[in-house]
């Protein structure tokens, strides 16, 4: 019976909803509650204040704030160019040496961020994998590559890789090969067919990709701390800094709001504009 | 395949998939490298080649404490995002009801978050309940990030298959849970099986969440990040190369399972 | 063959099922009589497959009754109906065995393994299947095979109606072919209650006692396939029913029929009309002659023969009478002598014409 599905269906999803708004939505609430609150206090119990958000302006902030949306631009700009070419062969070429790709890639998912950053410290330090290297094989000297801003926009193309990846992959996977074999044989050069046809039918997971990797790097890290050494505060950073050595929850708060915004906002953008059905069913 | 792949296209695809992913195990592999050095900091090449580290790895009372808080949080975690995220993938994918699609992307959101802002919430919250972050509320922290991947792994499954298999099994007599039991859950089974993978996984390599919630105690991630940035010695790459190991055997494990069941079906 | 009309296994009353204001099922009142071959046949979109679904209880009512054997059935789940519905996917269910896929309604029973073992054996030799089959998996069995197996499982419970939703569309002729001569085997050798729906004529006609005809979520006619071919009740009818000629006739002052398109003017043909009042003749093309010289009926019109065309043991032509086609059908042994092209005489009896009423 129709209505009783329906009524299962509802019944299926409340597990999960419950579950989501106690650990999830309840502690953005507070957040936001304490984003009002007067500047280094510990309750909620204050009056509310905008005096945060005008120290967010004024004390300078917004710079980070621009860093991280940069740098998380311009890693979706590069990931995107170097995700396509592997996506396109993986959905249209490979065949099931796209089984073995995947399942690679999804292992170095597994293995904890901080280890593989750590990893490309060993390789990109003074005195490590390439800088040694270079000196024992060819003599030349190099001095360290971290601590640069381009570093860290390597390590978050590096992390977010799969992020990218995976979308353009079931992106592309939705572009029949009739149309594309149609249009050759109607005339249509390569980059014609990947214009008109390849790129507009894969938007959906062109725009999935390029917010879910915007939107992970904004919020990121550990990449800015471990390849940029502190060189560019991000935003992230800042909020972890005055919740914990600042010991300024209304500011921290306010400025994980700010972030959050931004962040949903590009979030809502995309999911708007994707039929998750039409994807995932496709699967 | 698609036309126009010609044998050249093909073999610099290939090449051009195999150097992306030359470059995605390198860090690994250079971890693995440093587990080996005698010298307690790291220099390329390495001099002096040992496994004393290991050694200290395995007699350590201090990590296996921590693999077992790791292992503790990533057992719960698993077992609670499986089962509610097996309920939440049906109601993505399989019923018919009203708010379904916006269910949909409310779902998806903690996807997106910094986890570090979520962590950070989180302890907020916590205090303001009154309570005092130990490894139990780490718990609840994953469970945040997890259960929305887990139910999406499930979900994709669960679009899958034919709808009038559990209508068939309703007319002959089957009631809910029986076609919840003898249908819908095989069937769904190697969703089930990879999303506990990806859950277990995913919880036991967390580092953010972990972080800011779990108060006094530790998880490997949060040991290893410290030692990471003082305190480092070939320990620490010897750990990490363990940890790298004991994931490549789960995942490997874990695949073979659900591609046995692809294909011979789950018989429950 | 049928049951005796006293027998009436299920009767709906003023059945309507609407999706919001898309009506899918208008007042249907159907009397089911136990033990027959019920076909529903109509377009897609007329229904048939909602219809079904009332009845197997996947779907409530939005009003009107159901009853079984008297009772009020319109609140019984499909789980606890005495039916049992043949999927037009099969429905089978994969990676399972031949076995475990008709068992599984009487392990749903708890009925013990060996029980259900002998069932399945039983049910595998009814269908004509190796009893080899109970270990194979499903998946590895050939379309006409797998066919089987669904019908072995919806027999396994004993269901007092057998349901089919279009089970043959998706197999190729000859197996379909096969198929439902044995279906129609299967309605003989067991007994039961059949409703069978389908948009294919041809199969309803080789298969039914009875047929009934649905557009648009109503019941049109209901009937013996040779109580409709001969008398349908309008013209939907006797267009779904085949290949017809239909002529637009008026009545005259004097009660006859024109009919308009020929300059021709008839007899009544025993209905009562109003001068003036607008109707459809229809008569089939087998009725029409070609008429030998010399050769009279009751209706004859000069027309050319402008095309011939082979169905297997009968011919049909194309015959044009200025902008109107005739269609004529003859066995090979009557064909037509004359040249492609020519002007011709054709002709039929009355008592071969039927009247349908106005467009409706």
């Amino acid at each position: 019976m129709y209505e009783d599905l329906r009524r299962t269906g509802i019944l299926c999803s409340l597990p999960l909803l419950i579950l989501l708004a106690v650990v999830f939505v309840a502690p953005l609430l507070v957040i936001l509650g304490f984003s009002f609150m007067p500047s280094k206090s510990f309750s909620l119990l204050h009056l509310p204040t905008a005096t945060n958000f005008v120290t967010l302006v004024g004390a300078g902030y917004y710079k980070s704030l621009l860093w991280s949306l940069g740098l998380s631009l311009a890693a979706v700009v590069v990931l995107l160019v170097i995700c396509y070419p592997l996506a396109f062969a993986m959905a249209k070429v490979f065949g099931p040496f796209t089984n073995v790709i995947t399942v690679l890639v999804v292992l170095t998912l597994f293995v904890p961020d901080n280890i593989r950053l750590f990893g490309w410290v060993l390789v990109l330090m003074k005195g490590g994998l390439i800088s040694g290297g270079l000196r024992a094989l060819f003599g030349i000297e190099m001095d360290s590559l971290l601590y640069t801003v381009p570093s860290i926009v390597f390590g978050l193309v590096y992390v977010y890789f799969p992020f990218m990846l995976f979308p353009l992959v079931l992106g592309i996977s939705m572009v029949p090969d009739e149309l594309r074999d149609a249009a050759s044989d109607l005339g249509a050069s390569r980059f014609t067919i990947m214009r008109e046809i390849d790129v507009p039918l894969a938007m959906p997971g062109i725009l999935v990709g390029g917010m879910l990797t915007f939107v992970l790097s904004a919020g990121a890290m550990a990449e800015s701390k471990l390849l940029g050494g502190q060189k560019v505060i991000v935003m992230a950073d800042e909020i972890e800094t005055a919740f914990t050595y600042g010991q300024n929850w209304p500011l921290g708060s306010a400025l994980s709001v700010i972030l959050i915004g931004l962040i949903g906002v590009a979030a809502v953008f995309v999911l708007k504009r994707i039929d998750l059905d039409q994807i995932l069913g496709k699967t | 395949m698609t036309t126009g792949t010609s044998r050249r296209e093909r073999f610099l695809f290939t090449a051009y998939a195999l150097v992306v992913l030359g470059i995605l195990f390198l860090p690994l592999v250079t971890v693995t490298l440093a587990s080996f050095s005698r010298k307690r900091y790291f220099s390329f090449p390495i001099r002096r080649y040992t496994l004393d580290w290991y050694d200290k790895a395995f007699q350590s009372l201090t990590i296996a404490e921590l693999v077992r808080t790791s292992l503790t949080i990533a057992a719960i975690v698993t077992l609670i995002c499986v089962v509610v995220g097996f309920f939440g993938a049906l109601a993505y994918a399989r019923y018919p009801w009203r708010r379904r699609k916006l269910y949909q992307k409310f779902i998806l959101l903690p996807i997106f978050f910094p986890q570090s802002v979520l962590g950070l919430s989180l302890l907020l919250w916590f205090n303001f309940l009154g309570i005092i972050p130990t490894w139990k509320t780490a718990i609840v922290a994953h469970l945040v990030w997890v259960a929305p991947v887990a139910t999406l792994i499930m979900a994709i499954q669960a679009y899958g298959f034919d709808r009038s298999l559990e209508e068939a099994a309703r007319d002959m007599g089957a009631n809910g849970w029986q076609v919840l039991r003898e249908v819908t859950l095989p069937l769904i089974m190697p969703g089930v099986i990879s999303a506990g993978l990806f859950s277990f996984l995913l919880s036991w390599g967390n580092f953010p969440l972990s972080l800011f919630t779990t108060g006094a105690d530790l998880t490997l991630p949060e040991w290893l990040y410290a030692k990471m940035v003082s305190g480092y010695s070939p320990l620490v790459p010897a750990v990490g190369t363990l940890t790298v190991l004991g994931v490549a055997v789960l995942v490997a494990v874990g695949v073979s399972f659900v591609w046995l069941i692809r294909r011979r079906g789950w018989k429950g | 063959m049928t049951g005796t009309a006293s027998n009436i296994v299920l009767r709906l009353e003023g059945l309507t099922k609407a999706f919001g204001s898309l009506i899918a099922v208008r007042d249907v009142d159907l009397d089911i009589r136990e033990g027959e071959f019920l076909t529903i046949v109509g377009p897609s979109g007329s229904g048939k497959t909602t219809l079904i679904r009332l009845l197997v209880g996947m779907d409530r009512p939005t009003t009107g009754s159901l009853y079984l054997k008297g009772e009020r059935i319109n609140d019984v789940p499909a789980n606890e109906r005495p039916t049992c519905m043949v999927f037009q996917t099969l429905a089978l269910f994969p990676h399972r065995t031949v076995g475990e896929n008709i068992e599984f309604p009487l392990k749903i029973r708890k009925i013990p393994p060996a029980e259900r073992k002998a069932r399945a054996m039983a049910l595998l030799e009814l269908l004509r299947l190796p009893t080899e089959y109970y270990g194979r998996n499903v998946m590895h069995c050939s379309g006409g095979e797998r066919q089987r197996v669904a019908l072995a499982r919806a027999l396994a419970f004993d269901p007092e109606i057998l349901f089919f939703d279009e089970p043959l569309s998706a197999l190729d002729f000859r197996l379909r072919k096969a198929l439902e001569k044995e279906l129609k085997d299967l309605h003989r050798e067991t007994g039961k209650t059949f409703v069978y729906i389908t948009h294919s004529l041809e199969e309803a006609m080789v298969m039914s006692d009875r047929i009934a005809i649905m557009r648009t979520g109503h019941i049109e006619q209901i009937g013996s396939p040779d109580e409709i071919y001969s008398a349908p009740v309008n013209r939907f009818v006797a267009e779904f029913m085949g290949e017809v000629n239909l002529f637009p006739v008026r009545a005259t002052t004097d009660g006859r029929l024109d009919l308009v398109e020929f300059a021709i003017t008839l007899p009544a043909v025993g209905v009562a009309l109003a001068p003036g009042e607008e109707g459809t003749l229809m008569v089939r093309p087998e009725a029409i002659r070609f008429l030998a010289p010399g050769e009279t009926a009751d209706c004859v019109i000069e027309g050319t023969v402008f095309n011939e065309y082979a169905l297997g043991s009968r011919l049909q032509y194309n015959v044009r009478v200025g902008e109107f086609t005739i269609s004529v059908e003859k066995l090979r042994e009557d064909r037509y002598l004359g040249a492609l092209g020519q002007a011709t005489l054709i002709g039929w009896d009355l008592e071969d014409a039927r009247f349908l009423g106005g467009e409706d």
